[in-house]
């Protein structure tokens, strides 16, 4: 089988396996229903109890997820390319906590503002952040452990502003504090068309520069001499993966881990080429959310678990495998 | 005598003796100055024994333990730093990087959620908190993290970049872990949780201080008996076996008590994010090549930037007052970030 052919198929499966985990997720929840039931919900949209049900509360949500995912995990593809980091991730370079810090006070400090303006309010923050986290870095030139190292400070920071907002904000904080540890609860349409140009800017951008960022993978010397122009490719490749974040968090909230790991699960199915990359990352990341949004709302049913506990408890352990690898170390010289 | 002259201009004195007065001279103001405004006559009253109740209420139940509780944690802070630095001979090492904080943040939400709430969260009861348990509770829960790091990053032989980097790992899988725990079960009483989390200072009491001095004394009796294997550790392993260092015991013994230390204060006042960091780099800037000086200075340091961080907190806040936490990771991250940018 050709590469191309092994990759599309790959992508179709992740797919596939993504559509029918969202189905089975439809058909559980406070009301069961059987499986001729939600064929027959889907297809009469809005129409009696299920079909309500299933369009207005479980369909969405599973969408949502979809989305989310996705969105994370193509931004962390992007960092960790234009990085050529294995430890870029939207939630190590504190992209994700410069968003729901800027979210959190305007929520808290300037509650005229719509929500509407929330994604453009975190993308500022989350570019912000990224842009810090990248300078200190040295635009990628460091060691992984600066990056880390830098990523993890400007999130410390960030968080420790976060947790004064919510001591000020009192009686609203537990609501805040649930939007934080990410979740997809009630997430209904108005939420996904909310996130959907979001995350295709950063996947159609990343679809579209594949080139680039092959190039970029060779090395930044390598990728000058092809031609490429570093800073403002660079930039703009930034702006691909802050994009996806700003969409997500607002809805979702920060979750954790999945931007980190689907990119690295994505190189170990050898992807042929940059684009197919982008797409198994699309899928990947979006499968496992939907599996990880099932299983948050089924398994301590009827509560609802915090989705950010699932991923990880997916991802981190991936975090520590790969931070336990000897060429890790020896590529970065360290400080 | 030339030289001498240069290390004169370079490493100038001044600042180690202006240390000392402004060290006084703030802690005399924590106690003296605070929200309640209290006239100076009274508080010495208080001090020498006599006042009204109130005025002995306010000073020797509320501020003099706080600020006491403020040096104590400071200097733990300070010392995991120093030694922490010096055995990963990492400069940017610190508690909340290594995921010593983060342990005890999950160990406290898991504490509550468990023990206390009993997976209840509706948030009409009020449950009384067992506050005299959260810092027994964080300690544990940090020292485990800092067994899981060290044992993680064992398996390939203790270098310090594994170490650096298990322990960021660990740290981002046990915070979002806490994170988690701490949302999903949203009760009423979060505010406990949160005004922990952000390393405060608020409504310590002498059990606090009953409960950390012990510590502070073993941890800095210590430090005299392992002077050589610090200074040891910070060449790399191999030249500090040839100088006949039994190098993984020492190094474990060091770290064990770095977390020992750490753990114990984010139990009692909460994650102090940086102080463990920016003290000792603070404390060398100062000493110059007074290599000598390096420890007790960052002692020092740390129990005074602690209190003054804290004032400054109470007086700018109000009766909303600012977190300590907050003050030092606002204050630390400018630090932090140029020392990371500087390093090659």
């Amino acid at each position: 089988m050709k590469p191309a052919q092994r990759s599309a198929l790959l992508a179709a499966m992740a797919l596939a396996l993504a559509i029918s985990i969202g189905f089975a997720g439809l058909l559980t929840g406070a009301k069961a229903m059987t499986l001729p039931a939600a064929v027959a919900a889907v297809l009469s949209p809005n129409h009696g109890l299920d079909g309500v049900i299933v369009w207005t509360l479980r369909l969405p949500r599973s969408i949502a997820a979809f989305l989310t995912g996705a969105g994370l995990a193509v931004s962390g593809a992007l960092l960790q390319s234009i990085t050529r980091n294995p430890l870029a991730a939207p939630d190590l370079t504190g992209v994700t906590a410069g968003a729901v810090t800027v979210i959190v006070s305007c929520f808290f400090f300037l509650p005229a503002i719509s929500s509407i303006y929330y994604p453009p309010i975190g993308f500022a923050g989350g570019l912000a952040a990224a842009a810090a986290c990248l300078w200190v870095a040295r635009g990628g030139q460091a060691s992984p452990l600066h990056l880390a190292l830098g990523g993890i400070t400007i999130s410390l920071f960030l968080g420790g502003i976060t947790t004064y907002v919510l001591l000020l904000g009192g009686p609203q904080s537990p609501s805040v504090l649930f939007w934080l540890s990410g979740g997809l609860q009630g997430r209904s349409w108005g939420h996904v068309g909310f996130m959907l140009p979001w995350v295709s800017m950063g996947v159609v951008g990343a679809l579209l520069s594949h080139r680039i960022i092959a190039l970029l993978k060779l090395g930044d010397g390598v990728a000058a001499g092809m031609g490429v122009r570093l800073r403002q490719w660079k930039l703009l490749l930034l702006l691909f993966a802050v994009a996806p974040v700003a969409g997500v968090t607002p809805v979702a909230g920060p979750i954790a881990f999945i931007g980190l790991a689907v990119p690295h699960l994505v190189r170990l199915m050898k992807p042929a080429g940059e684009a197919w990359s982008i797409v198994l990352n699309l899928a990947l990341g979006g499968m496992i959310l939907v599996l990880a949004d099932v299983l948050a709302r089924t398994i301590a049913a009827p509560r609802e678990l915090p989705i950010s506990i699932l991923t990880a408890l997916i991802g981190g352990p991936f975090f520590i495998y790969l931070v336990q690898r000897r060429s890790l170390v020896t590529a970065g010289a360290g400080p | 005598m030339n030289l001498a002259g240069t290390i004169q201009t370079r490493f100038p004195d001044w600042p180690l003796w202006t240390l000392a007065p402004v060290a006084l001279l703030a802690g005399t103001a924590a106690v003296f100055m605070g929200v309640v405004n209290m006239p100076p006559g009274e508080v010495l009253n208080v001090l020498l024994g006599h006042g009204s109740a109130d005025a002995r209420l306010i000073i020797g139940d509320i501020r003099l333990p706080r600020v006491i509780t403020g040096l104590l944690a400071g200097i733990h802070f300070s010392v995991a730093g120093l030694l922490l630095q010096s055995i990963t001979r990492n400069p940017l090492a610190d508690p909340s990087i290594m995921g010593v904080s983060q342990g005890a943040t999950l160990a406290i939400s898991i504490f509550l959620f468990v023990a206390v709430y009993g997976f209840n969260s509706d948030p009409h009861v009020l449950y009384s908190l067992p506050v005299q348990w959260l810092p027994l509770v964080g300690c544990l829960g940090g020292g485990l993290a800092g067994v899981v790091v060290y044992f993680l990053a064992m398996r390939h032989g203790l270098s310090p970049l594994r170490v650096t980097l298990c322990g960021i790992a660990v740290g981002a899988v046990l915070h979002a872990l806490a994170m988690g725990i701490i949302s999903g079960w949203g009760t009423a009483r979060l505010e406990i949780v949160m005004q922990w989390l952000a390393g405060s200072l608020y409504a310590r009491s002498w059990d606090h201080v009953v409960f950390l001095l012990p510590l502070t004394l073993l941890g800095l009796l210590a430090l005299p008996l392992l002077r050589r294997p610090i200074d040891m550790l910070r060449f790399d392993a191999d030249v500090a076996r040839s100088f006949g260092l039994s190098y993984r015991r020492q190094f474990s013994i060091i770290l064990l008590i770095a977390c020992m230390l750490a753990a114990s204060a984010v139990g009692a006042v909460g994650p102090l994010i940086f102080v463990g960091l920016v003290v000792p780099h603070l404390a060398r800037f100062i000493a110059g090549r007074r290599f000598a000086l390096v420890l007790p200075l960052t002692i020092f340091l740390g129990a005074t930037l602690v209190v003054v961080g804290d004032l400054v907190g109470r007086l700018i806040g109000g009766s909303q007052e600012i977190p300590i936490g907050v003050v030092t990771a606002i204050g630390g991250a400018p630090i932090l970030l140029s020392l990371l940018r500087r390093t090659p």
